[in-house]
C-alpha cells in the first residue's frame, strides 16, 4: 500500500472557515467547516485542523501541503485597521493620495466624501530625489535629507513605510537605495518600494500598491507567525502556503513580503475550483456566480483559462495588479427588500447580514430579504435548512413580505408570496444587466457560457439568474458551500512580473521588438530566480506572456496574451496578428496596416504542483423523496424533492425540483433538467 | 403608472445598463485623450422627442442629462434604420453641442417604420480646426474661428459610412486620425444601443418599451418635485460675476430670479449681461438647457439618490433666457469657453437657493476648470507636439456639517486628472509640484476645500503653455452663512525668483527654457463663522498643512504654542475679534466685488442692460465695453486691486448715472 499523502485547502470566511482535504493517494476529498473566530482567526484554523484530523484519522506528518486563503488584509484595508504608515514620495509629490485621480465617487451628490486618504497628510515626506520619464536620474538622492527622513519617520513612530519615487516605474534602482538607507537606520521597519513591487507607470496608482502593502504588512505578518505556530503545534510539519489574487500560490515568505498579491486571493480560488469543475464537465466558458449573504460575485472565464483584470478596486482604492477578474454584482441572501417612496421595489444595497440576518432566522430581523424569498416561495424546507440544524420561521417570512406587497398591488392569500416573487425577479434582472454588460466588455455571446453556481445561496439562486440573462447552462459542484478551499488545493504557485515600455512595433519587428525582447528575457530571468527558491513541490514552471497593446493614440489597450507558440518564436507579426483580430472581434474594425505601440509587458511564471484528482461520484439512483410547492411565476408546482447525495453520475432530474444538500438548496425550474456528470456535478440545462 | 412597478424597476436597470454598454463600448476604443484619461464623453437614450429617459450613473459626463435632440432631427425627414447623424453646431442644434469639439451622433431607432427611440453618444474630440490646436480659446469673437461648422448632417446612411462627409471632415481638423478613430467608436457604441433595445423590445414587447420612457420620466419628476419642495416659496434673486470676457476688461454679470411654487421652479435670466464678443457665451435655444439647471440636479440628485437620471427630474422646471444675453446668444456669437460662464451661473443658482433656505446647498467651489495645455518644439524635427498637462480644478465649498473637498471640485464636469508619469512621457518638462495650497480654503465653522498648485518646469525653447477657462482672479469663490471666501486663483512665472512675475489670466504664454509657470487655483467658500470652528480641528488642519499658523491666527482666532491650542490666547483673540467686526451677513464676497457692486449695483445694472438690449448686437458690446471705461477708466484685465482701480465710489457712480443718462438719450425712448 501506497504511504497516504494529503493535502489541505483553508479559507478563512466572516462566518466560517472553510476545509478541503485532499486525498491524494485514495483519490477523495473530505470537507469539514468551522466557526470563524474573527478576532483571532487563526484559533479557527487550528480548532478546525484539529477536528479533520482527528475526524479522519489521518497521522499528521502525512500531510504534504497546506494552502490557506485569508480576507484579513482585506478587511483591514475596508474597515481601515491597517498600520500606522508613513509615506516617503519625490518633492512635489506630497498630495498624490489626497487628490488621487481627483474623481469624486459621486458626479452628482454633493454629500458624498472623498475616501479617506490611506497615509495621513502630515505622515507623507517629500525628498528630492526623483527620476526623469527616460530613467535617468534627475536628481540623486541626498545623505542630509535622509538623515533628516530617517529622525522624521523615527519620530512619526510608525510601523511600517512606503516609498514612491516619480518615474521609478523605469526604474527601482532610487527608490532601493532609498529603502536600504531607511533599513539601515531603523532595522526594524518595514519598507515597501513602489516599483520593487509593481514597477507600472501612473505614480496615484502605483504608490497605492506600495502604501497597502505597507498599511496591511505588519498586520498579515503577525497572523502569519501565530498561523504557523499553530499548525506546527499539531504536529504538522508542512509547509504553508498563502493563495494569491491571481489565482495562484504563493510560499509564506513571499506572502510576508508582498501581502498585497493575497489580499483578493478567496474570490480568485473559487474561479480556480470552477475552471477545474468545468474541465470535468468539457467546458471552459464558464461564468462563476458566488452567492453568499451579503453579496454576489461573478468572474467570465474563456478557454478553460483564468481572466485577469488590472482596473479592480480594494476597498476605495484602484489596484493595477492582475486579479483574477471577479466583480460583485449586487445582492445577497441578506439583501433588503423596500419600497421607495413612488412604490418601485428595490432589492439592496443594505444587507441584513448575519446578524440579526433574515426574517425567517427569528433573530430579530424584522425586513424581508432575498432568503426570506427564497423560504416564501417555498424554495427551502424550513426544517432543513444547513441540514436541519437551524428551523426557520416561514410565517414570520411571510408577515414581514404581507407588508410590501399591499403597496405593490397584490391581494389574495398569496399576496406576500407574490411580493416575494417580485424581489426575486428585481434581484434577478440587476444581477443579469450586470452579466450583460461584462460579457459586452468581453465581447462574447452569453449562449456559450455556462454559470458555475457556489456559496450558500449561488445553487438556489442560478437557475433564476440563468434564466434572466440568457444563459442556458448551469453547473453546480458538490460542495458548494466549500468551493473556495477547495479551490485553495488546487491552485498552482504563480507570480506576475511587469514593466512599463512605450515601444512602436511594426510587421517585422523594427528597433521596438528587439527591446521588447530583452525586457521579456530579463523578466524571465528574474522569474526563474523566484521561483527557484519557492519551495520543493514546485515542479516544472512555464511563463504567460501578455502585452497592453494599442494603436498609436488610441484611448485604451487591449491585452493580448501570446499563444505558447507564438511566446517562443516571438515572432512579431504574430503578435500584430493577434492584436488585429482582437480588435475586429472587439470593436468591429482594425486597421491592419498600423503599427502598433505596448505599453504594458507582463509576464506571469507558473510552477506546477502535482495535480490533485477530483474524485468520481459514488454510483446512486436518484429518488425524489416527495412533494414541495414552490411558487413560479404566480402559480404553486409541485417540485420534486431530492436529496443531493442520492445523485450519482448520470443520474437525471426533471424540473421543477428541488434539491437538497447540507450546504445548500438548488432550485431547477419548470423546464429545465438537471443531470449529474462522473464527479457529481448537476449540469442544469434549458430543455 | 401604466406598467407594473416591478416591471418598471427591471427595465430602469436593463436601459441604465443599455447606456453603460455604449459607454463601455466608446471608451475603450475612443482614441482621444478627453475621453481616454479625463472621461468627457457621454451616451444615452432620448424618446421619440428628443429627451433623454435612459443615463449612466457612474461613466461618462454627468452634465448633459437635460439635453435634447430633438431639434438636430427635426432637420431630417426621410430617416431610416442604419441612419446616424453628426452635429457639433450649437445654433442648428438648439445647444445640444455646446461648442464645436463636441461631437454629437445621434441614431434613430425603429420598429418597424416607426422611431421608437434615438441611441445618442457625444465625445470632446482632440481638434474641430479653427484658430488653435484644440479649438478653444476663450479670445475669439466669432463661430468661424473655432472651427468647422457641423450642421445636423447624416455621418451614415442606412448603414453605409458617408465618405464624402468624412473626407471633408479630416482635412479640417488637425488630428484626423485619431477624430476618425473617435468616430468609428462613437459609430459602434450607437449600434450596440440599437441592438439591446431590439432585443430588449423582442423580449418585452415594443409598446411595453414606449410605455416604459414615460413611466420613468413620471417616477423621476415625482421625486424631482417631492425634493423641489424643500425650497420654500417664493422669489429669490443673486447675481455673480466672471472676471471679465478676455477681449475687454469688463466683468460679465449672470443673474437668475428663482421663484418657486409649491415645488415647481421658474428661473428667469432677465438681466443677466448681453453676449460677448468672446467665447464665454451660452448656447442654450433659449430652452430649458443643461448648463442652465445642472446645480438644481445636483440638489434634487443629493436629497434623493433613488431619482432616476432621467430628464423627468428637470420637468417640473422652467426657464427664462432672453435672447442676446450670455445665456441665450444670437449666432455667430462664439461659444467655446461656455463652461466659465455656466460654472458662474450655476453658482449663483446655488446662492439663490441658499437664500431660500440657508444650508440647501454648499458654498461655491473655487470654480474653475482648465484643461492646461504644453506645446512644445521638437528640436530637431521642428514639429510642435500638444500635449494635456493636468485638469486643473479647484476645492470644493464647505457646507451645513462639512469641510469642502480639497483640490478636487466634481461641480461641472467629474473628470480625472492626468497621472505626472503620463505627461512626463510624452513632454520634455517636468512637473514640479502638484499640491494642495495652504490657506485658499474659506475659512468657516466649515472650511472650504482647497486649492492646488501646480507647477511646470519648461524645458525647450519656445515651448508654450496654455490654460482656458481661467476665472476667479478678481471675484472670490464666496462664503456662506459667515464664512469667509475662497483664496483667488494665481498664474506666477518663476516664483520667487528675481524674475518673478505675474502673469494674471493667460490665453498662452510663450515660456523659454529654464522658465518655472505656477499656476495656483482657487479655494471654496467656507461655511458659518470661522470663530466657531472648534480650536482642536484648526489645530488639525494647521497638523496636517491645510491652514498654516498665520492663517489660523488671522482667519480663525486659534492661537497655537508648538502643536497645542494655547486655549486662553484663543478665546481672548476671539473675543476681540468679534467685538471688533460688522455683524454677519448670509454671504461674504469679498472686498473686490463689494467695491465693483458699490458702483454697478443691481437696480443700475439692469436698467442698464435693459437700455443695451436695445442697441443693435453688432455694435452693443463695443458700446457696452466704452461705457464700462468711461466709468473706471483704469479697469485692466485680472486687477486682483479692483477696489483701488475703483477708487472713489461716489465719483464713480456719477460718471455712472453720466453714462447711463447719454445712453438712453442716444437710443431715445423705450418703445413701452
Amino acid at each position: 500500500m501506497q504511504t497516504p499523502r494529503y493535502r489541505i485547502g483553508i479559507d478563512v470566511g466572516g462566518t466560517f472557515t472553510d476545509f478541503v482535504l485532499a486525498d491524494l493517494t485514495g483519490a477523495r476529498l473530505s470537507f469539514y467547516k468551522e466557526p470563524s473566530v474573527p478576532p483571532d482567526p487563526s484559533l479557527a484554523v487550528e480548532r478546525g485542523l484539529a477536528a479533520l484530523v482527528a475526524q479522519q484519522g489521518i497521522d499528521p506528518a502525512t500531510i504534504e501541503l497546506i494552502v490557506h486563503g485569508t480576507t484579513i488584509g482585506l478587511n483591514a484595508i475596508i474597515q481601515r485597521r491597517g498600520a500606522r504608515i508613513a509615506l516617503v514620495v519625490s518633492k512635489g509629490n506630497r498630495d498624490v493620495l489626497e487628490i488621487a485621480r481627483l474623481r469624486m465617487p459621486s458626479s452628482y451628490d454633493f454629500t458624498e466624501p472623498r475616501e479617506q486618504p490611506l497615509v495621513e497628510r502630515d505622515l507623507v515626506f517629500e525628498v528630492s530625489a526623483r527620476m526623469r520619464a527616460d530613467g535617468s536620474i534627475d536628481t540623486p538622492l541626498d545623505a542630509g535629507e535622509v538623515d533628516d527622513l530617517i529622525g522624521k519617520i523615527a519620530e512619526a513612530k510608525v510601523d511600517a513605510v512606503a516609498i514612491m519615487l516619480l518615474n521609478s516605474y523605469r526604474s527601482a534602482a532610487l527608490e532601493i537605495e532609498l529603502a536600504e538607507r531607511l533599513r539601515a537606520g531603523l532595522p526594524a521597519l518595514l519598507v515597501s518600494e513602489s516599483a520593487v513591487i509593481w514597477p507600472e507607470v501612473r505614480e496615484y496608482e502605483r504608490c497605492l500598491v506600495g502604501a497597502l502593502n505597507g498599511y496591511i504588512q505588519p498586520l498579515k505578518s503577525s497572523y502569519f507567525d501565530k498561523l504557523a505556530s499553530r499548525v506546527a503545534g499539531l504536529g504538522i510539519a508542512a509547509p504553508i502556503y498563502i493563495t494569491a489574487n491571481n489565482g495562484g500560490t504563493l510560499s509564506l515568505d513571499t506572502a510576508r513580503a508582498r501581502p498585497i498579491n493575497t489580499i483578493l486571493s478567496g474570490p480568485a480560488a473559487g474561479v480556480v475550483a470552477s475552471l477545474a469543475v468545468g474541465k470535468a464537465a468539457g467546458t471552459g466558458q464558464l461564468i462563476t456566480f458566488d452567492m453568499g449573504g451579503t453579496s454576489a460575485d461573478i468572474s467570465v472565464c474563456r478557454a478553460g483559462r483564468l481572466e485577469f483584470t488590472t482596473t479592480t478596486h480594494v476597498g476605495d482604492f484602484p489596484l493595477i495588479m492582475p486579479v483574477v477578474n471577479v466583480s460583485a454584482i449586487g445582492a445577497g441572501g441578506g439583501s433588503i427588500l423596500w419600497l421607495d417612496k413612488q412604490g418601485l421595489l428595490k432589492v439592496g444595497p443594505v444587507s441584513a447580514g448575519a446578524d440579526p440576518g433574515p426574517v425567517c432566522y427569528g433573530r430579530g430581523g424584522t425586513v424581508p430579504t432575498v432568503t426570506d424569498c427564497y423560504v416564501a416561495l417555498g424554495i427551502v424546507d424550513p426544517t432543513r435548512f444547513l441540514g436541519g440544524r437551524m428551523t426557520l420561521d416561514r410565517d414570520a417570512a411571510l408577515g414581514a413580505l404581507a407588508k410590501i406587497a399591499e403597496p405593490l398591488g397584490l391581494s389574495g392569500p398569496d399576496a406576500a408570496v407574490g411580493a416575494a416573487e417580485a424581489g426575486i425577479r428585481v434581484a434577478s434582472a440587476k444581477m443579469a444587466t450586470e452579466i450583460t454588460k461584462l460579457l459586452a466588455e468581453a465581447g462574447v455571446d452569453p449562449r456559450q457560457f455556462s454559470l458555475v453556481a457556489y456559496g450558500g445561496a449561488g445553487p438556489t439562486h442560478a437557475n433564476y439568474l440563468a434564466e434572466d440573462a440568457g444563459l442556458t447552462s448551469v453547473l453546480v459542484p458538490m460542495a458548494p458551500g466549500t468551493f473556495c478551499a477547495l479551490g485553495a488545493v488546487l491552485a498552482d504557485i504563480r507570480r506576475d512580473y511587469v514593466r512599463t515600455a512605450r515601444l512602436m512595433v511594426s510587421r517585422d519587428g523594427g528597433e521596438g521588438w528587439a527591446e521588447v525582447q530583452r525586457h521579456l528575457a530579463e523578466l524571465a530571468e528574474e522569474a526563474r530566480a523566484w521561483i527557484a527558491n519557492e519551495g520543493d513541490l514546485v515542479g516544472e514552471h512555464g511563463f504567460v506572456v501578455s502585452f497592453n497593446i494599442r494603436y498609436p493614440g488610441q484611448a485604451y489597450e487591449i491585452e493580448i496574451v501570446l499563444d505558447e507558440e507564438t511566446r517562443r518564436t516571438l515572432d512579431p507579426q504574430k503578435l500584430l496578428d493577434l492584436f488585429h483580430a482582437e480588435h475586429e472581434r472587439l470593436y468591429g474594425f482594425a486597421e491592419p496596416d498600423s503599427a502598433v505601440q505596448t505599453s504594458t509587458i507582463r509576464l506571469a511564471v507558473i510552477g506546477k504542483v502535482a495535480a490533485v484528482a477530483l474524485p468520481d461520484a459514488p454510483l446512486r439512483k436518484a429518488q425524489s423523496t416527495g412533494i414541495r410547492k414552490v411558487r413560479h411565476k404566480g402559480q404553486w408546482l409541485d417540485a420534486q424533492v431530492y436529496e443531493r447525495a442520492t445523485i450519482g453520475p448520470d443520474e437525471v432530474v426533471a424540473g421543477p425540483a428541488v434539491i437538497d444538500q447540507p450546504d445548500t438548496t438548488i432550485l431547477v425550474l419548470p423546464n429545465w433538467t438537471a443531470r449529474a456528470d462522473r464527479l457529481g456535478t448537476l449540469r442544469l440545462t434549458r430543455n | 403608472m401604466k406598467l407594473d412597478p416591478v416591471l418598471v424597476e427591471i427595465l430602469m436597470h436593463k436601459l441604465t445598463a443599455i447606456t453603460e454598454e455604449m459607454a463601455i463600448t466608446l471608451q475603450r476604443s475612443a482614441r482621444t485623450t478627453y475621453v481616454k484619461e479625463a472621461g468627457d464623453f457621454g451616451t444615452a437614450l432620448a424618446t421619440p422627442e428628443g429627451r433623454f429617459f435612459a443615463y449612466p450613473a457612474v461613466m461618462g459626463v454627468s452634465g448633459f442629462l437635460d439635453s435634447n435632440v430633438g431639434p438636430t432631427m427635426a432637420h431630417f425627414t426621410d430617416l431610416v434604420p442604419g441612419d446616424v447623424v453628426i452635429t457639433n453646431h450649437p445654433y442648428l442644434s438648439d445647444g445640444l453641442a455646446t461648442h464645436m469639439p463636441d461631437l454629437h451622433l445621434i441614431r434613430p431607432i425603429f420598429y418597424g417604420e416607426k422611431i421608437v427611440a434615438y441611441a445618442w453618444d457625444f465625445i470632446h474630440s482632440a481638434d474641430i480646426g479653427g484658430g488653435v490646436p484644440s479649438s478653444i480659446s476663450p479670445k475669439f469673437t466669432d463661430l468661424f474661428q473655432e472651427g468647422l461648422q457641423i450642421p445636423p448632417t447624416k455621418i451614415v446612411k442606412a448603414g453605409v459610412l458617408n465618405t464624402e462627409f468624412l473626407n471633408l471632415y479630416r482635412s479640417n481638423c488637425r488630428t484626423p486620425d485619431v477624430n476618425l478613430g473617435d468616430i468609428r467608436a462613437m459609430i459602434a457604441a450607437l449600434a450596440v444601443g440599437d441592438r439591446r433595445i431590439q432585443e430588449l423590445m423582442e423580449t418585452h414587447g415594443a409598446q411595453t418599451f414606449i410605455d416604459v420612457q414615460h413611466d420613468l420620466v413620471n417616477y423621476a419628476g415625482t421625486k424631482a418635485l417631492a425634493v423641489q419642495k424643500k425650497i420654500p416659496n417664493g422669489v429669490y434673486e443673486f447675481w455673480d460675476l466672471l472676471d471679465d470676457d478676455f477681449n475687454s476688461p469688463v466683468p460679465v454679470r449672470v443673474r437668475v430670479r428663482l421663484e418657486a411654487t409649491d415645488g415647481h421652479i421658474h428661473l428667469d435670466f432677465t438681466g443677466s449681461d448681453p453676449q460677448v464678443e468672446a467665447a464665454y457665451n451660452i448656447p442654450t435655444g433659449g430652452k430649458r438647457h443643461p448648463w442652465l439647471t445642472l446645480k438644481l440636479m445636483h440638489f434634487i440628485y443629493s436629497h434623493d439618490k433613488t431619482v432616476p437620471l432621467n430628464y423627468g427630474m428637470f420637468e417640473h422646471v422652467t426657464v427664462t433666457a432672453p435672447l442676446g444675453t450670455v445665456v441665450n446668444p444670437e449666432p455667430p456669437a462664439a461659444v467655446g469657453v461656455r463652461s466659465a460662464t455656466a460654472i458662474r451661473l450655476n453658482e449663483a443658482l446655488v446662492g439663490a437657493m441658499a437664500m431660500a433656505k440657508p444650508g440647501l446647498m454648499p458654498a461655491p467651489s473655487g470654480g474653475i476648470m482648465i484643461p492646461s495645455v504644453l506645446v512644445e518644439q521638437d528640436p530637431a524635427s521642428g514639429q510642435r507636439r500638444v500635449m494635456v498637462l493636468q485638469s486643473l480644478v479647484g476645492g470644493t465649498g464647505a457646507r451645513e456639517g462639512a469641510d469642502g473637498v480639497d483640490g478636487r471640485d466634481s461641480s461641472l464636469a467629474n473628470q480625472r486628472n492626468t497621472p505626472i508619469e503620463k505627461t512626463e512621457e510624452e513632454a520634455a518638462a517636468l512637473i514640479a509640484d502638484y499640491a494642495l495650497r495652504v490657506d485658499s480654503g474659506g475659512a468657516g465653522r466649515w472650511r472650504g476645500g482647497t486649492g492646488v498648485v501646480f507647477t511646470v518646469r519648461i524645458a525647450r525653447d519656445g515651448s508654450a503653455v496654455l490654460g482656458r477657462g481661467m476665472e476667479r482672479f478678481v471675484f472670490r469663490p464666496w462664503g456662506m452663512a459667515g464664512g469667509m471666501p475662497g483664496e483667488r486663483a494665481r498664474v506666477v512665472v518663476n516664483l520667487g525668483r528675481p524674475d518673478e512675475r505675474e502673469l494674471g489670466k493667460l490665453d498662452m504664454f510663450l515660456a523659454r527654457a529654464g522658465d518655472i509657470v505656477t499656476i495656483m487655483t482657487p479655494g471654496g467658500g467656507g461655511y458659518g463663522d470661522p470663530l466657531d470652528r472648534p480650536p482642536a480641528e484648526v489645530l488639525a488642519d494647521v497638523r496636517y498643512g491645510y491652514v498654516s499658523r498665520e492663517g489660523a491666527r488671522r482667519d480663525y482666532g486659534v492661537v497655537l504654542t508648538g502643536m497645542a491650542v494655547d486655549e486662553a490666547a484663543t478665546s481672548a483673540l476671539r473675543d476681540e475679534m468679534r467685538a471688533g467686526r460688522p455683524p454677519i451677513a448670509a454671504f461674504n464676497f469679498g472686498p473686490e466685488r463689494e467695491a465693483w457692486e458699490a458702483v454697478f449695483d443691481d437696480a443700475t445694472m439692469s436698467r442698464l442692460n435693459a437700455a443695451l438690449m436695445r442697441i443693435p448686437t453688432a455694435t452693443r458690446y463695443e458700446r457696452r465695453k466704452r461705457l464700462f471705461m468711461d466709468v473706471i477708466p483704469g479697469l485692466k484685465r485680472g486687477a486682483a486691486d479692483l477696489a483701488a482701480v475703483v477708487g472713489d465710489i461716489s465719483e464713480a457712480r456719477q460718471r455712472l448715472a453720466g453714462a447711463i443718462g447719454r445712453l438712453e438719450v442716444e437710443i431715445g425712448p423705450s418703445a413701452v
